[in-house]
């Protein structure tokens, strides 16, 4: 598959200029791909081929290149995720300690199922693998951010708290 | 009992430059500033520093291999592994979180004797918080004038630049963290070369661990042989374990290297409820669980290969009565499988239906040729693969199968029928 570039780029002006300086940051340009990719998935919540095919543009790469990246690390989605993207880990510590227990809260609460988000966009939930939290376990991360051990109660603390 | 990277952390601003340098922070970087280069490369030879990260293998020797810049000129680097992704290990980010710049100055160190001017820290994304942590702390060692050009006023020159990966467990492995720095799918390579001939965009490069750096301040400031003589012949110093699971008090804790596993297990207050013991994986969940006759080894790389399993990175899983190994088996398993690269058709394929097997048998679906297929695909994945995730789906499967038969029996349906 090959995507050209759309004629109108699918970034602001203002994030054209932080994909360019993340081929600036380090000492060779390639090196800021896959942090560039972070930052698309943070402004859109997903990465679609437009999206990698005016990276690898910027970045003077083929599209294959870029959109195997994006299609590779966990943390880049197709599917557009909740502005409050929420992961469970169901590590061996945190499944031990009933990770399996908060999916189905995680879904009653939130009312959508895992990688789906709810019609407001606010939020969306999904498994991850060991979040690196293990003494807190079962872990919850909100946007890349630990919240530590997530019971029933902090799952409708989550939902209310969030704006 | 001796702390070396945990001795201040009852100080609750150590993550700060002040309190730091108060404590005698940056005191070894000055000191290994003004000493030939040489001569700290032995001292971490003399100090059996071994990789923290979860191979073990000697940093000195590691170091040791880096091309001379007369015979390869040109850039070399260092680049921190802060990957930690192995379920069960957590020492990494209590270390960044507690004391940035006890890493830094060891990454520092380490600069200078490969004679690198630009070092990396790659961090997982998911330690958003801990990534933030080393950017502030980066921040002030620059305004200090301990990071960038003339460090010091010693006329050495080193940027540390971070940078993020994206939900991969396999960027963890030093070749695919390189890959994932160049801005490559996370595909390990099979070496040789190794890393520190052609390592980061081709250049010479050591990829060490957050704990394994973190230690270099100190082998500078008190000398290898001190180091050394923490630990057990060939392993020197001291470990961190991350300890979860079924345990009373879940924590990091600092060991000598050589503690008795019975020793570190009662630091963490024991099995829960007084619950017999059922296995604890020593290094997070790749590797097998030691047993209860186990609890008199001695916790050091060599001892536990000896025990037929490994210390990796720490990462230690207690697991009490309760627990059920097809079931642990299934979960390790899932996640190999789900992490798994796909560039090794042994490790793709053989992963996958390692997990399909396991589920069949959750199920109470299995059929007795199950065990004897799980034996067989694990076994031929092990040693057929490029890099040790591979490895690893074999290792678990018959790692479990031979410590737990009885459990795997038990979910084969009387009637064998399936």
């Amino acid at each position: 598959m090959t995507v050209k570039a759309p004629a109108k780029s699918p970034f602001t002006p203002e994030q054209e200029k932080t994909l360019v300086a993340w081929t600036k940051r380090y000492p060779f340009s390639n090196m800021g791909l896959v942090e560039a990719l972070r930052s698309v998935q943070e402004w859109n919540r997903q990465i679609l081929p437009e999206h990698a095919a005016r990276v690898a543009e910027i970045f003077a790469l083929p599209f294959s290149r870029v959109w195997g990246v994006a299609t590779f690390f966990p943390s880049f989605t197709q599917w557009k995720t909740g502005k409050h993207r929420v992961g469970l880990c169901h590590g061996l510590s945190c499944w031990m300690a009933g990770s399996t227990k908060m999916e189905t809260c995680l879904e009653k609460t939130l009312g959508v199922a895992e990688k789906t988000t709810t019609a407001d966009g606010k939020f969306s939930w999904e498994t991850m693998e060991c979040l690196g939290a293990c003494e807190q376990a079962p872990a919850l991360l909100v946007n890349d951010r630990l919240v530590g051990a997530a019971t029933e109660e902090s799952i409708k603390k989550l939902k209310e708290g969030a704006k | 009992m001796t702390k070396v990277l945990t001795k201040h952390f009852d100080e609750p601003k150590l993550h700060e430059l002040e309190t730091y340098r108060r404590l005698g922070g940056y005191k070894a970087l000055e000191k290994a500033l003004g000493l030939d280069r040489a001569k700290i490369l032995e001292e971490v030879k003399t100090s059996n520093l071994r990789g923290l990260g979860g191979a073990g293998f000697p940093t000195g020797m590691k170091w040791s291999t880096v091309p001379p810049e007369d015979k390869v000129p040109g850039p070399r680097y260092v680049v921190v592994n802060a990957d930690e992704s192995e379920p069960g290990c957590y020492k990494d980010r209590v270390l960044i979180d507690r004391a940035p710049h006890q890493l830094i100055e060891g990454l520092l160190i380490a600069s200078y004797v490969i004679g690198a001017k630009d070092s990396f820290i790659f961090i997982r994304g998911e330690y958003q918080a801990q990534y933030e942590v080393l950017e502030k702390a980066l921040a002030e060692a620059e305004k200090a004038g301990l990071m960038g050009k003339n460090i010091l006023g010693k006329g050495f020159d080193c940027r540390i630049e971070l940078m993020r990966g994206a939900g991969a467990y396999i960027s963890g492995l030093d070749t695919a963290l390189l890959e994932t720095m160049e801005g490559k799918k996370a595909w390990p390579r099979q070496p040789p070369p190794f890393p520190t001939v052609a390592g980061l965009m081709a250049k010479p490069t050591v990829v060490n661990n957050v704990e394994t750096l973190s230690m270099l301040p100190h082998i500078v400031e008190h000398g290898g042989k001190w180091f050394a003589d923490l630990g057990v012949p060939k392993s020197g110093g001291t470990l961190l374990l991350s300890i979860s699971g079924h345990v009373e008090r879940p924590g990091v804790y600092e060991f000598p290297m050589g503690v008795k596993l019975r020793d570190a297990l009662a630091a963490a207050g024991g099995v829960r409820g007084g619950r017999r013991l059922k296995g604890v994986i020593p290094g997070g969940t790749s590797m097998p669980p030691l047993m209860e006759k186990d609890l008199d080894i001695s916790l050091d790389f060599d001892s536990v290969r000896a025990a037929g399993t490994f210390l990796g990175a720490g990462g230690m899983i207690v697991l009490d009565e309760t627990a059920d190994a097809v079931a642990v088996a299934h979960n390790i398993e899932r996640f190999l499988a789900h992490e798994s690269c796909g560039q090794c058709t042994p490790c793709r394929e053989g992963g996958f239906w390692t997990e399909e097997i396991l589920e069949r048998l959750m199920d109470g679906e299995g059929v007795p040729a199950d065990l004897e297929n799980l034996t067989r695909v694990g076994t031929n994945i092990t040693g057929k693969v490029i890099c040790a995730l591979g490895d690893t789906v074999g290792m678990v499967i018959n790692g479990y199968m031979s410590r737990y038969p009885e459990d795997f029996k038990k979910r084969i349906p009387s009637n064998g029928q399936g």
